[in-house]
């Protein structure tokens, strides 16, 4: 076994972990909101890693390219269609995403 | 079978809860799971391109990574205005 095969095993486990750790986590939550914050990482963590292990075993050649153009596309498009989701459950739920007179945000005290 | 189809079977055993999960449940709920669906899919046929050691399923990859974007995009704009 070499080095490069021990890396590869290494970064696939982390993503397939961190995949499967993502679904659970949307599974169990109560809210939407709450279940967004178990996609971003699945689409941008476990995307690079993945593409990683690819680069290591293949370096920058077609595949290595690919997975590469992979992981960016995810990367990127990943937290735009999750905040337009949170923001469509946000008017789903007040009828508009801006704060309500009133209304504090969320995490600030 | 090698690590990268070991790990495409575990992507794609994931993919089982999460499509069941994007058939229940309050409307934004399945639109979650739809969404994680897309991510893991597109895992699952990268993994599954090196595992059977064939260039041409990158580009599927890479069509369903976009395509599904677009998609699930239109869907939640969808939703948001009109529902």
């Amino acid at each position: 076994m070499t080095a490069q095969s021990v890396v590869v095993d290494v970064l696939l486990a982390a993503g397939v972990a961190l995949a499967v750790a993502g679904s659970v986590g949307v599974l169990l939550m109560a809210s939407p909101l709450d279940r967004l914050h178990y996609v971003t990482p699945v689409s941008v963590v476990s995307a690079v890693v993945v593409a990683a292990a690819v680069v290591v075993k293949e370096s920058f050649d077609a595949r290595g390219l690919k997975a590469i153009l992979v992981a960016v596309t995810l990367l990127f498009l990943g937290p735009v269609l999750t905040q337009a989701t949170a923001r469509a459950a946000r008017v789903e739920q007040h009828g508009d995403w801006r704060l309500e007179a009133g209304e504090k945000r969320r995490g600030r005290r | 079978m090698n690590a990268w189809l070991a790990a495409a079977a575990v992507v794609v055993a994931t993919l089982l809860p999460v499509g069941i999960f994007s058939f229940r449940g309050p409307m934004f709920d399945r639109v979650v799971g739809l969404e994680l669906a897309s991510v893991l899919g597109t895992l699952a046929l990268v993994l599954l391109a090196e595992g059977f050691d064939r260039d041409i399923y990158f580009d599927l990859a890479v069509v369903f990574a976009v395509a599904s974007f677009a998609g699930t995009l239109a869907f939640v704009r969808f939703l948001e205005r009109w529902l």
